[in-house]
């Protein structure tokens, strides 16, 4: 996995100008945003699994980004930052939605007595209900798996990155994204 | 003007229905095997794009925002410049 580019500054990576934000919605922020939403928006898409709380929490986490500059201290990537922010105000509208840890019912343990062959590809044969179809896997797995797998899909980050973000070890994160891995093929298979 | 023989004709009716033949299995065998979950995770991704109504609401949002303040080395750059 490639190593991360640093930057000092959200707003100054890497083709933005140094100066603050003159116009919040235009230049440096627009760039920003046409940059990251895609995988913000992802994130909480899938984590969550309601377009329209998606929505919220998207501008949310933009307008929280812009409220916290300042807090920015540059020793991650600016999309690692932006992860940050979207797990926590995930788990923050996942914690007040009862709904959703209705419909929660992964078990970690129970996954990883069932053996699947997480070495045969994921094959698809109807693109259309795809996005619904993953959502379904997702939806069926522990958080924590769905959330490693949603991260280490992200490119830009490294295991380090990830085990940074979900606080545990980089091996921790590679044993259980190996558990996740299979947990989710399992799930994909069943649902065709 | 057809120059073909009946024979060579033949032929390329021949290919021409092979042809088809192709497409139509590729057509009834069409869809994306994935070697990864984080291929398929990628590919959902691509698929889906943040709707145009959050960067129009973060529009609004923002204008309704104070202006952040500038970190010491902008105001410090900021300052020598005017100079």
């Amino acid at each position: 996995m490639p190593a991360p580019v640093k930057y000092d500054d959200p707003v100054s990576a890497p083709e933005m100008t140094t100066a603050p934000p003159a116009a919040p919605a235009t230049g440096p922020w627009q760039t920003l945003y046409e940059r990251h939403s895609r995988y913000v928006y992802y994130l909480a898409l899938r984590t969550v699994g309601d377009p329209t709380l998606a929505e919220d929490i998207t501008h949310d986490v933009f307008l929280k980004a812009y409220r916290h500059l300042n807090q920015f201290r540059g020793q991650s990537d600016v999309r690692t930052w932006l992860y940050r922010i979207t797990i926590n105000h995930c788990q923050n509208v996942q914690r007040t939605w009862q709904k959703r840890n209705i419909i929660s019912t992964g078990d970690p343990q129970a996954l990883d007595a069932v053996a699947a062959n997480a070495d045969s590809p994921l094959r698809v044969l109807e693109i259309k209900e795809l996005g619904q179809r993953i959502q379904k896997t997702l939806d069926a797995l522990p958080d924590e798996y769905r959330l490693l797998l949603l991260l280490v899909a992200d490119e830009n980050l490294s295991y380090q990155e990830i085990a940074s973000l979900t606080e545990q070890s980089s091996d921790a994160v590679r044993g259980k994204l190996h558990r996740a891995r299979r947990a989710f093929t399992l799930e994909f298979q069943k649902s065709s | 003007m057809d120059s073909d023989t009946p024979k060579q004709h033949l032929q390329h009716r021949q290919a021409e229905e092979q042809t088809t033949e192709q497409q139509q299995t590729t057509g009834q065998q069409a869809g994306l095997s994935f070697d990864s979950v984080e291929e398929l995770l990628r590919y959902d991704n691509l698929q889906t794009a943040p709707p145009p109504a959050i960067a129009e609401r973060l529009k609004v949002s923002l204008e309704q925002e104070p202006k952040p303040k500038r970190s010491w080395w902008q105001r410090f750059f900021a300052g020598r410049a005017s100079e």
